[in-house]
């Protein structure tokens, strides 16, 4: 099966839908987003560059079968297409978050979260608690050092 | 100190901004209007409506995650200098079978007017009146009364109604 996009004109993601494989095919057989593009206008009322087509089994810009990964994530109601980078975004996260185009997915502007230590990632594991580091967008805009803050999420 | 807020009463309205070449035909939904009132028959599925409820449902979703499900559908024509009656699409001894919203559309309008009546807690028989134009909608709870006005006009105004529950 294919997926396909539905977006309007600001690029949002309206809809997914998945077309038959047998629609997709050029005369030669060869899979072509245009042909699915085209049979979509004509069944959905939608012109067909408002279509885009998008892969089940991307995210962050890595395949889960191993495969070459296409746009980015597979697209969802509310991302945004970017037709520059030829990625789909989900929403951003917070408002300092940047996009990073190689991992197609949002980062904090001060990096990754720290890692837990081992004292932390034992207590995880024994089920004690459920320690995480979780954003605060306040204390960011605050203290743009500042950001991630370690949690309890058992507590 | 907190604040929760139990329920509103919210209003949802705009134009239907289809992509270029993809828009509404007012006159054939004018014409099934007229043919549906004419012959005393429901409203019948065309590629003009289903238009429009794709994407009144589509951008609700988008904007405001309310996913909305068809109640039924009917459009009206008023004749110049008339009110409706007081409308109500929710029907208070069927709950259950009721809509939660009322779409009104905008086919072919010119000075019309949509009052709407609300209750502001103790605050009774409030309303508020917005111009329904051209290809605009507006959306508002099936528990609103409302009365569609067309002033001042030489024409008939067509209006396009589609009600929803929401899931």
């Amino acid at each position: 099966m294919a997926h396909f996009a539905k977006i309007n004109e600001n690029n949002e993601v309206l809809h997914v839908l998945t077309v038959n494989n047998k629609d997709v095919l050029n005369s030669n057989q060869q899979e072509e987003e245009s042909v699915g593009q085209t049979y979509l206008e004509t069944h959905n009322n939608w012109p067909a560059h408002l279509w885009i087509q998008t892969s089940y089994n991307t995210i962050n810009n890595t395949h889960i079968n191993g495969g070459t990964p296409f746009r980015g994530n597979y697209a969802a109601t509310g991302y945004t297409w970017d037709s520059t980078n030829q990625i789909f975004w989900s929403p951003q996260p917070y408002s300092s978050w940047v996009k990073h185009i190689s991992t197609a997915s949002w980062k904090s502007p001060i990096g990754d979260a720290p890692d837990l230590t081992d004292a932390q990632t034992a207590e995880n594991t024994a089920g004690t608690h459920k320690w995480v580091y979780v954003w605060n967008e306040t204390a960011y805009q605050a203290d743009n050092t500042n950001g991630w803050e370690l949690t309890n999420t058992l507590a | 100190m907190h604040k929760k807020v139990l329920t509103e009463q919210a209003l949802y309205f705009g134009d239907v901004k289809m992509p270029k070449g993809f828009e509404i035909n007012h006159d054939k939904l004018k014409a099934d209007i007229l043919q549906a009132n004419i012959e005393n028959n429901d409203f019948k599925f065309s590629k003009n409506w289903d238009k429009l409820n794709t994407f009144i449902r589509e951008h609700i979703n988008l904007r405001y995650q309310i996913n909305l499900v068809n109640k039924s559908t009917w459009g009206n024509f008023l004749k110049p200098f008339t009110n409706t009656e007081p409308l109500l699409e929710v029907d208070p001894v069927d709950l259950r079978n009721s809509p939660d919203f009322v779409l009104l559309y905008g086919v072919q309008v010119k000075n019309c007017f949509i009052r709407i009546y609300y209750e502001d807690n103790r605050r009774k028989g409030r309303s508020w009146d917005i111009e329904l134009k051209n290809n605009m909608f507006i959306m508002f709870p099936s528990t609103n009364t409302y009365i569609i006005r067309n002033k001042k006009n030489e024409d008939l105004n067509f209006i396009q109604t589609i009600t929803y529950e929401y899931i």
